[in-house]
């Protein structure tokens, strides 16, 4: 009978439980937690995005793992967590940077794309019968001239951030980027300190399997960084692989 | 319909970019003019309440000036109003003028406003006169608004804009615009005595010139006229039963 109450309010997406909690959600960010990491850094003249694409075996083509994405030509977001999900997140959040362009023929800011994409999460976590995203995105772009840099996470709250890290070992990652973090940094500063923090994983670090993605004030265009220019950057910085 | 419901309501999660987000008196589900024709929503056409009109929109470098006469008319042929105010602040600082079916162009007022007004509260920041001119094409050509044929005139971070909108949603910017029966002696006015750098006083003059023109010789324009000053400060709008009374003392 106990067990019955319990479960009711463990399972059940749309309820609380006793003392104003809503299970699924929280079990929603554990999934994330299992994710290997992502970071976002906000720096002087654009934003940089990083993710460890951690492929589970040495046969897995990394490419194929895609963690860093284009939405717009000025928005790119990175993701943590169920990749299947993020894939619908992300799809729905390019269709959304397009229907803004149709709409009032202007490009989306990244405040309102984060908002299109967190609202649309936080309708699955209020519907019987659905379940939330199992998946944390960070959304960088730049607006109005200005770099932006937000997060979501599996309950739809949406937040800025100078830098953050999602995914698997976020605490730790969190850390150093706190004490590391300057706002005067520029973008190669920002891909500096985002290789250094992922380094910082519990899971290991390998340069070949980490994804690097910028978009610069200047060109307001999203651009990944070759897996060449990736490694050479981590070795100059000493930041090589440590199970190799 | 893309792939993205709402999973309270089932109806399409990503939007469409053509229909209102609030109100969309009218709107019949993306199917547009076809399936509204059909329901009568056409009726614009018949015995209905028509502007004529001449309304005028002239940019500078201090801002833009709006001009119109104040005449409703059945057909152009006998006067049903004549203090109509047919230019209307839609946004902060952009004022949208009435043209064609009386109650289209009401109904596209009100529903441009609440975008406009919709758009600031969500996102912190006026509208671009571009973007609301690009949602007023739209709007134009896809929903229940067909006999309509505006001016839209605005100020943003970029500068002072004019553009008219057609009824199949065409929408040009220009440095002045008019619009409306009495158009040709309006254009006829402007043209010639135009310079982008000329003050708004000046503007304001030209446009009322034109609108005294046109009232002179269209019958569906006559009877006053309503001037609207935009600058990036706000909206002004002054109604005059006489054009005269309207120019500067010289």
């Amino acid at each position: 009978m106990q067990g019955q109450q319990q479960q009711a309010y463990d399972r059940g997406i749309t309820i609380f439980s006793p003392d104003g909690r809503l299970y699924q959600v929280e079990y929603a960010r554990e999934a994330v937690k299992r994710g290997s990491a992502s970071i976002g850094i906000r720096a002087e003249d654009g934003v940089v995005l990083a993710a460890d694409v951690n492929p589970r075996s040495p046969l897995m083509e990394g490419r194929s793992v895609e963690k860093i994405h284009k939405a717009d030509d000025h928005i790119g977001i990175a993701s943590a967590g169920h990749v299947a999900d993020g894939r619908q997140l992300i799809d729905f959040a390019r269709r959304s940077a397009q229907v803004n362009r149709l709409r009032y023929e202007e490009p989306i800011s990244v405040e309102a794309l984060t908002k299109e994409v967190t609202d649309h999460i936080q309708q699955y976590t209020q519907v019987g019968g659905a379940r939330p995203f199992g998946v944390a995105l960070i959304v960088g772009g730049i607006e109005n001239g200005e770099p932006r840099l937000f997060e979501t996470d599996p309950s739809g709250t949406p937040y800025e951030w100078q830098a953050t890290a999602i995914g698997g070992d976020r605490e730790a990652l969190h850390g150093h980027l706190e004490d590391n973090y300057r706002e005067d940094l520029d973008l190669d500063g920002g891909i500096a300190l985002a290789l250094e923090t992922l380094a910082e994983s519990d899971d290991g670090f390998d340069p070949d399997t980490v994804e690097v993605t910028t978009v610069d004030v200047d060109s307001m265009r999203v651009r990944a960084l070759d897996r060449e220019a990736v490694a050479t950057r981590a070795a100059e910085l000493g930041v090589e692989g440590d199970d190799e | 319909m893309s792939e993205f419901t709402d999973p309270v309501t089932g109806a399409d999660a990503v939007g469409d970019p053509h229909a209102p987000a609030v109100g969309g008196a009218g709107w019949s589900d993306g199917a547009g003019q076809s399936d509204a024709g059909e329901t009568g929503a056409k009726s614009d056409d018949g015995a209905v309440n028509e502007t004529g009109t001449t309304t005028v929109g002239i940019a500078t470098d201090e801002g833009v000036v709006v001009a119109t006469d104040r005449r409703a008319s059945l057909g152009g042929r006998f006067v049903s109003n004549k203090s109509v105010q047919k230019v209307e602040q839609i946004h902060p600082t952009a004022v949208l003028t009435l043209v064609g079916s009386v109650g289209g162009a009401q109904s596209f007022v009100r529903t441009l406003r609440a975008e406009a007004d919709l758009y600031e509260v969500e996102r912190g920041d006026p509208m671009r006169i571009h973007a609301l001119a690009t949602l007023a094409g739209n709007f134009a050509r896809g929903g229940p608004w067909f006999a309509i044929n505006p001016v839209l005139a605005g100020v943003d971070d970029e500068g002072a804009h004019v553009y008219s909108v057609d009824p199949a949603g065409g929408v040009m910017a220009d440095d002045y615009t008019v619009t409306g029966s009495g158009m040709q002696l309006a254009y006829g006015t402007i043209e010639g005595e135009y310079d982008r750098e000329m003050s708004l006083a000046d503007a304001r003059d030209l446009a009322v010139r034109a609108v005294e023109a046109a009232s002179a010789r269209d019958t569906g324009s006559g009877n006053g006229v309503y001037v609207a000053t935009v600058t990036g400060d706000g909206v002004d709008i002054e109604g005059f039963d006489e054009t005269a009374d309207a120019l500067a003392p010289r």
